[in-house]
């Protein structure tokens, strides 16, 4: 088995109860050393005092013994006789006889004034002081005495008794031996080592006699003075540790007699030097066991848990086909359980998250994301293999008019229905997407531009076919911009914004579809350079009204101009209308515009109506201006201002404009109206409105658009469209007024058709203020009369 | 050790035809009344009187000598009857006097003639408790102290030296002369006594 690291589970739980068992049983064998160890010593300490008196006690005992034998000698009367007969043969004689009769291995006898009579060690010696004076001086006083002394360097047991006659006649002394046997007895009764040292005057030790065995005897005689300290101490022996107690027995003449009372350590710590080693025996089994039970608990543990965070690394890379095992009912399971619950959410999730993220829903057609996912990825391989990759964008012509008044349903029906028809038309390696609103795309992997307008052109077709919308036919018709790689671009988004550029271009040529062109982006680039050259302009006054006069058909009088904005760029000098109105209109910088046209018109007719021109002045409102009340409040403000009457302010809509929100425009008109201001419907024939709608209108004009009035002379349908417009606005009681008149015949027929006002370059073109006014006061002297003129 | 000492005071009395009593007091160290003690008075002249000495008892009566101590006369003849019914073997190994009355009840046959001044150890051979003493002195003139501690001695006119003398007593005392001439003399030993352990009869 590979060591665990330390940083894994199974590693850290093992180290723990490891460390912990180490720590107990550390702890444990400590407190049995030094407790062992101290209650040893206490022991031993304990069995040496014990000794000591037991020694003492047997000592004692064996004084007395001796005592008594000694007395029965010194009571003998055949022997105090030959004391009394100072018969010196006689009493050594005695002596060595009742010595002998107990075993003594020395006698001595001695007169009241403790001079040797008699010793049976030194029977020549005669007339020799006593050796124990004191035993003597003791004995008087208790009738008996004894000490171990030495004698000729030999410790002896020695009692003193008076031999009485009655009264004291001499002192007898016997005395034993201390030998090996004396030690051997001792040590049977105290279960100590007993050794007999002496110490003589000179301080040189001697052992007598020892139950040690010989090399601990002679290393003893080496520690020298190993018996001289009274009380416990302890003996190094051999490298052996002895707790000892040395107690004196007695000392003489000749030196001091010490026992040595000994137990070796080793014996008495034996029962914990047992106990230790067991414990330590458990201690490395227990590890053992510790270290096994926790890698495997541990193991049952990490394992599963390592299986489970290999899982989770697979999913974090996106794999699921990974299952936790489900073993047992254990929590591990539980969490392997639940894990593969939670791997099965997150993976339907993500299914839907993508899908989400990369369909359209309402068609489920891919979205704008997964549309430049794969125009990207086109585009890289199409990098490599050289082929061409074009973009189509659609955008359908007419679906906000539907939205709008159909309702989103239909609207949503419109989307569903082109998609189907898109996804039909179309290869499966070609890819449809629906980018937003009523924006479509295609990406076609292989094709050329030229290419493409066959595929442009077919989709166009497809969508000229009517939608039935709850029975009813709905045309609908739609713009194709189209890009390709690498004609176009080399990059994917650029390539879409081309194509974007090129649908614009071909919704406004009316054209159905058109390839991108650079010149495009010039326009586009000049229009977002013109916007904010337009802000300035209005801040600066580079615009101006011109005015162009509309003539009565009746009377030939002018009484009514209509205003148009003119822009004196300082640099690029005219711009005309038509290449910043439409910009400001999407921009929504047309209400500026509006305002301004509004201020200064207002403010002419003012100055004419002071200087009683009778002049009345129409006004371009676009659709942005009919979505909110500023227009109504700016123009009460004005009329106010200037003292202008109502009626000489007419503002003109253009027919589409009331279609954006039919509702709101009806409102803001209704409030116009009431101020007493002219309404006129622009551009009338070029949009959708009902003749049902145009009725609510609160308007008292109608404007025929030019493109049928240019026309008419030469072309049926729009003279008779200009016809039945005429007689349908007179007939709702509207006056109808046609612009775009260019010459006499023009006029004339308009004149024979019952047309109300008649504006065009035929009359007048737009004119500044200045040369409007001379011009009207040109026309009014030179031709009075209320016919129709030429300019 | 208790230093030995004593102080000897005689009352010389005057007598009447030259002769007058002397009366001793011997006590211990601690001052307390010293019987058995032996008081005897040698000539300062050396001259001592030819007289018979008188013979004396020593009964041993319940095991134990009776008296404790008698004084006698050198050359004294000292019977020794025996008052129990058990027999007794009196002894003595003292150098003045070495002898032994072997086992005997009653009365022995002879008496026991002390023929060398000093004191001698009476024992009994069988009962080791008992102890007795006989002094024997060469002077006609001693006395024993009675329980009073006590003594009194009747001397004719003349200077006498005066000796004290007790089993237990440490060392001898010196003599103390006095002067006898007709009064009665006061005299006063201070004893320095060592007695041996009590033996308990058995």
């Amino acid at each position: 088995m590979a060591l665990p690291r330390l940083r894994s589970l199974q590693a850290r739980i093992a180290l723990f109860f490891v460390i912990l068992l180490i720590t107990v049983q550390a702890v444990l064998v400590l407190l049995v050393s030094v407790s062992g160890e101290r209650i040893a010593k206490d022991r031993i300490a304990q069995d040496l005092l014990v000794g000591e008196r037991v020694f003492r006690r047997l000592i004692e005992q064996s004084n007395r013994q001796l005592g008594d034998a000694a007395r029965i000698l010194a009571a003998d009367f055949g022997f105090r006789t030959a004391i009394a007969t100072r018969d010196y043969g006689t009493i050594v004689s005695v002596l060595a006889n009742h010595g002998a009769r107990i075993d003594a291995n020395v006698v001595m006898l001695a007169d009241l004034d403790r001079k040797l009579l008699a010793d049976t060690l030194h029977r020549e010696q005669r007339a020799a002081e006593f050796p124990f004076p004191d035993l003597i001086a003791l004995a008087e006083r208790d009738r008996q005495a004894s000490s171990i002394v030495l004698i000729d360097g030999k410790p002896y047991q020695v009692v003193v008794v008076p031999v009485l006659a009655p009264v004291p006649i001499a002192w007898v002394a016997m005395g034993f031996v201390i030998d090996d046997r004396v030690a051997l007895d001792l040590q049977a009764v105290a279960a100590l080592h007993v050794t007999f040292l002496s110490e003589r005057k000179d301080s040189r030790w001697t052992l007598h006699a020892s139950t040690l065995p010989s090399p601990l005897r002679a290393a003893l005689i080496e520690t020298g003075t190993g018996g001289s300290k009274p009380g416990l101490g302890f003996m190094n022996l051999a490298g052996e540790e002895y707790e000892t107690l040395a107690p004196v027995l007695g000392s003489g003449p000749e030196g001091r007699v010490v026992a040595l009372l000994q137990r070796s350590l080793r014996e008495g710590l034996e029962p914990f030097e047992r106990l230790r080693t067991i414990l330590l025996v458990m201690t490395l089994v227990s590890i053992g066991m510790t270290i096994a039970g926790s890698v495997l608990i541990a193991r049952s543990v990490s394992r599963p848990v390592n299986r489970l965070a290999t899982i989770a690394r697979s999913i974090r890379d996106g794999d699921y086909s990974l299952k936790a095992e489900v073993e047992g009912q254990d929590e591990i399971s539980e969490l392997a359980a639940s894990f593969n619950h939670m791997l099965d959410g997150i993976s339907t999730r993500e299914q839907e998250i993508l899908r989400l993220a990369y369909e359209d829903t309402l068609t489920t057609l891919p979205n704008r994301a997964m549309f430049l996912d794969r125009l990207k990825q086109a585009v890289l391989t199409a990098r490599r293999t050289s082929d061409p990759v074009s973009v189509m964008m659609i955008d359908l012509d007419r679906f906000k008019v539907i939205n709008d008044s159909l309702g989103h349903a239909a609207g949503d029906q419109v989307l569903r229905e082109v998609a189907d028809r898109l996804r039909e038309l179309l290869r499966d390696s070609d890819t449809v997407a629906r980018l937003g609103g009523d924006e479509f795309a295609v990406l076609l992997p292989t094709g050329t531009a030229d290419g493409v307008a066959i595929v442009a052109q077919r989709i166009l077709r497809t969508l000229e076919v009517p939608i039935m919308l709850e029975g009813q036919p709905v045309d609908i018709g739609a713009s194709i911009g189209v890009a390709s790689f690498p004609e176009h671009d080399d990059e994917g988004d650029s390539l879409l914004r081309h194509a974007d550029v090129a649908m614009y271009v071909a919704k406004r040529a009316n054209s159905g579809y058109a390839i991108y062109d650079p010149r495009y982006e010039e326009g586009r680039q000049t229009q977002l350079s013109l916007l904010s050259e337009l802000r300035r302009a209005v801040e600066n006054d580079e615009l101006s009204l011109f005015y162009q006069p509309k003539i009565d058909l009746k009377t030939g009088a002018i009484r009514r101009v209509e205003a148009l904005v003119r822009w004196m760029h300082p640099t690029r000098g005219f711009v005309p209308p038509i290449e910043f109105i439409p910009f400001a209109e999407q921009t929504g910088y047309i209400k500026r515009v509006t305002r301004w046209v509004v201020e200064k018109a207002v403010q002419q007719a003012g100055e004419w109506h002071r200087e009683r021109l009778d002049i009345a002045i129409s006004v371009n409102i676009s659709t942005r201006d009919l979505m909110s009340n500023e227009l109504v409040d700016l123009v009460a403000a004005l009329l106010q201002k200037h003292a202008v009457p109502a009626e000489q302010l007419c503002l003109e809509i253009t027919e589409s404009g009331f279609m954006e929100d039919p509702a709101r425009a009806l409102e803001t008109l209704g409030r116009l109206h009431a101020l007493g201001l002219r309404l006129s419907v622009d551009d009338f024939g070029t949009g959708y409105s009902s003749l049902a709608y145009l009725k609510k209108l609160p308007v008292q004009e109608l404007k025929i658009d030019r493109s049928f009035v240019m026309h008419m002379v030469e072309d049926e349908d729009d003279a008779t469209i200009v016809r039945s417009t005429i007689e349908l606005g007179h007939n709702m009681g509207l006056e109808v007024v046609a612009e775009g008149v260019e010459d006499r015949a023009g006029l004339e027929f308009l004149k024979r058709l019952g047309c109300d006002q008649v504006q065009g370059y035929y009359i007048s073109k737009p004119l500044p203020t200045q040369q409007f006014v001379e011009w009207l006061a040109a026309r009014r002297t030179a031709e009075p009369r209320p016919e129709a003129a030429s300019a | 050790m208790i230093a030995a000492r004593s102080t000897l005071v005689l009352a010389l009395l005057a007598g009447e035809a030259g002769a007058a009593a002397v009366n001793a007091m011997v006590t211990d160290m601690t001052g307390a009344a010293v019987p058995e003690a032996v008081i005897y008075a040698l000539p300062a002249s050396g001259k001592l009187p030819s007289a018979a000495p008188r013979p004396a008892v020593m009964d041993q009566v319940n095991k134990e000598f009776v008296p404790f101590v008698i004084p006698v006369q050198l050359g004294a003849p000292v019977t020794f009857p025996n008052k129990d019914n058990i027999r007794h073997h009196v002894y003595s190994f003292s150098p003045a006097k070495t002898f032994d009355l072997k086992l005997y009840s009653g009365k022995p046959a002879n008496p026991v003639v002390f023929d060398k001044p000093g004191p001698v150890a009476l024992g009994c051979n069988i009962h080791d408790w008992m102890v007795g003493f006989v002094y024997v002195v060469e002077s006609p003139w001693f006395a024993k102290t009675a329980k009073t501690g006590a003594a009194k001695l009747d001397l004719s006119d003349g200077e006498y030296d005066l000796k004290v003398w007790h089993p237990w007593q440490r060392a001898e005392l010196p003599a103390q002369r006095v002067k006898v001439s007709g009064a009665e003399t006061q005299a006063s030993f201070k004893l320095d006594l060592n007695p041996p352990p009590k033996v308990v009869p058995h």
